[in-house]
């Protein structure tokens, strides 16, 4: 039937894979930018809570906590531990003149709580050493360009000379920052004298407790905000869709890569029906039901569109495995929510596109083929 | 067959395609802290800050005088008891006063002996002057002796009396002149006690920050040259948001924990609340810092450490308030 016309056949599984490919690239590559505003709070481990500035919208944004609100923290019933997290974004130089703005962690002193566990080379244990950073990937090439990876190099953070004692896996932020990580006591020193410095506190629940549990009783007992991790993270999608011009971007590409995947693969499906409508006559003729007959399109439908879509996913992975190679657009996968989504996406188009044409041949009467 | 051909290379594709996808997808991710962080004994409970100090407080030793180090007479971690020399400053200048002194003291001295001895002149010509009067007046027989003699010789012993009422007034004062000089040696010598800084209580010199050569101030410095505490037991002086300080009840249990180690821990029991509510001290101790957080400070007493612990060093302390949550809730 639709394979023996083999034009069709090829032009609706290029259409199908074409816009599935589009969908899933464009919508994984969305995704993936938006997944990178909560990079930082993901990386963090070891805590599940965090705690902030009760008018803190998103991660960058930040008004620093009084000293004592950890202690208060601490105070709540229910936090298995609570320490404290410096992020300040100074500008890190290097000896050759290269200079990047940075963000840079300070991680509790004690604990190390919140330290980088993806490590590239050296080692976050030794942030215990005097002036120690750990810096990710990018941020070193960003920062020395064209050098390989090496330790014991030094950076200058407002006057204060720091060792590289390791370079880190961290996720990628959102702006091209390097990421920095150091103690506490140290990273204060490398921004300018501010009063208070503690941006947040990281608390995880105690056994049998969950983390949205935690949130409640913190933001109870201390009037603070408090976030889950993922909460967290979607507080900062949701800031950057509603106060940047990026979903627009991505939202009229993915809707006409939805337009010309249902116009090229529903008019091919119509075409297609309206020539063959002598054959469905002749069906309909030596008694086939009409319901065999919609059995028959909708399978022809599903076959090519099962078809198109694998060809365009396949592609899809291709596209993202090459990149994900890549540092400035590591990171960015093809999520399998996408990949499910603009599956059942395509699934639809297809049974709307054949279901267009399956009324002109319900309608057919049998004689009107002989009468041509 | 040929039909086939394509659904199955297209099913190979997906298949390869999501074997890519499950590899490459984010996991979230827990791990444990690499240090063990402090955590609470308590179910309801006041975390807090504490500094360790010694049972005495940290005494920091001023100078009655300024000047010069001389000699410091105690190492660092030295136990000491009261009135034991700690400093000596340099005393050149006031030994050299105190031997101006005491010459003066020797002049003034030989000053009254020679008042003394001009009394004693003086005394002596009125008995003679009187012995001539005596003589005259004895003559019975009045042209022997002119009345103008008489008169003579009787003003000869009036002089002769002031005299010696002078040299008399003359010894009161050389007397009162040694006197003071004596007591401005005094105050030299006094000087000269106070160079010498010594141990007010048994302790143990924590801090020894000055050397022969350098100036001690007298009165407050920033910088404590010489910090003495009495070590027998700690004290951990604990910072307690003011908004929490009304669960704190004196009574409670509670625990303190080293930095870095919450592993190492140890029971503290409640001495006192110091009665002023302060504002928080911060750590970096810029005089430019305002202060936004005020805390009640509570003295807690360090029982039976058997790990090391340092005066200064910083704990975390959980007090427990289950008793209070519960009591208040029923008000």
């Amino acid at each position: 039937m639709l394979t023996g016309d083999r034009a069709k056949y090829l032009g609706l599984i290029f259409a199908i894979a074409f816009s599935t490919f589009l969908l899933e690239n464009q919508t994984s590559i969305f995704a993936g930018i938006m997944r990178r505003t909560g990079s930082q709070i993901a990386d963090v481990t070891d805590a599940e809570v965090w705690v902030m500035d009760p008018a803190t919208r998103y991660f960058e944004q930040t008004k620093a906590l009084k000293d004592t609100d950890l202690l208060r923290v601490r105070g709540v019933p229910g936090v298995d531990y609570a320490v404290c997290l410096f992020k300040g974004q100074p500008v890190a130089r290097t000896s050759k003149g290269e200079f990047s703005q940075a963000v840079v962690l300070g991680i509790d002193d004690a604990t190390l709580i919140g330290a980088p566990r993806k490590m590239l080379l050296g080692s976050w244990e030794r942030l215990r050493e005097p002036d120690s950073v750990v810096i990710d990937q990018a941020g070193y090439i960003l920062l020395f360009p064209g050098e390989p990876l090496e330790l014991e190099r030094t950076l200058e953070m407002n006057d204060h000379l720091v060792r590289i004692v390791g370079i880190s896996d961290a996720s990628a932020p959102f702006g091209s920052f390097p990421i920095i990580h150091a103690r506490y006591s140290e990273a204060v020193n490398f921004l300018g004298r501010e009063r208070s410095q503690m941006a947040y506190v990281l608390a995880r629940p105690a056994p049998g407790l969950t983390p949205s549990e935690l949130t409640r009783r913190i933001t109870e007992v201390t009037g603070l905000r408090a976030r889950t991790a993922n909460e967290f993270r979607w507080d900062c999608v949701r800031y950057y869709i509603a106060n940047t011009g990026i979903p627009v971007n991505f939202g009229i590409t993915i809707a006409i890569a939805l337009l010309v995947g249902l116009v090229v693969s529903g008019q091919t499906f119509y075409l297609f029906t309206v020539e063959n409508l002598k054959q469905f006559g002749v069906l309909k003729a030596i008694g086939v039901t009409n319901r065999r007959l919609i059995a028959m399109i909708v399978l022809q439908a599903l076959t090519v569109g099962f078809v198109g879509y694998a060809l365009g996913t396949g592609l899809g992975a291709l596209f993202f495995e090459v990149t994900a190679q890549k540092i400035a657009t590591r990171g960015i996968v093809l999520l399998w929510q996408n990949a499910v989504g603009v599956g059942v996406l395509m699934f639809l188009v297809v049974i709307a596109a054949s279901l267009l044409s399956i009324r002109r041949v319900l309608v057919l009467e049998p004689a009107a083929v002989f009468r041509g | 067959m040929k039909q086939k051909i394509i659904p199955i290379i297209a099913l190979a594709v997906l298949l390869v395609a999501t074997i890519s996808i499950v590899r490459t997808q984010p996991r979230a991710q827990t791990s444990e802290p690499p240090v063990a962080p402090p955590r609470a004994d308590f179910e309801q409970r006041v975390a807090a800050v504490g500094l360790i100090e010694s049972r005495s407080e940290n005494i920091s030793i001023a100078s009655h005088l300024p000047g010069v180090v001389e000699k410091v007479f105690v190492k660092v971690g030295q136990e000491v008891k009261p009135g034991d020399p700690l400093v000596k400053l340099d005393t050149r200048a006031l030994e050299a006063a105190r031997a101006e002194r005491q010459s003066g003291v020797a002049t003034r001295q030989a000053a009254v002996a020679t008042a003394t001895a001009r009394a004693r002149h003086a005394r002596a010509e009125l008995a003679e002057a009187q012995r001539n009067l005596r003589f005259a007046e004895s003559v019975s027989d009045p042209r022997s002796i002119s009345a103008e003699e008489l008169t003579r010789r009787r003003s000869t012993v009036e002089i002769a009396e002031a005299d010696v009422q002078g040299a008399d007034a003359e010894i009161a004062a050389a007397r009162t002149t040694v006197t003071a000089a004596e007591a401005a040696l005094k105050a030299v010598e006094t000087d000269l006690e106070r160079s010498i800084v010594n141990a007010p209580i048994t302790g143990r010199v924590l801090q020894v920050r000055i050397r022969p050569g350098e100036f001690a101030p007298a009165g407050p410095s920033a910088e404590p040259w010489l910090v003495l505490g009495d070590c027998s037991a700690l004290h951990v002086r604990v910072d307690i948001d003011e908004h929490e300080a009304w669960r704190v009840q004196p009574g409670a249990s509670a625990t303190a924990q080293v930095r870095g180690n919450s592993n190492l821990r140890a029971p503290v029991t409640f001495v006192r609340f110091e009665p002023l509510v302060v504002p928080k001290q911060s750590l970096t101790g810029a005089s430019t810092e305002r202060v936004d957080t005020r805390v009640l400070q509570a003295i807690y007493r360090i029982e039976g450490a058997d790990f090391p612990l340092f005066v200064g060093q910083q704990m975390d302390v959980f007090i427990d308030a289950s008793d209070v949550n519960t009591a208040m809730l029923n008000k």
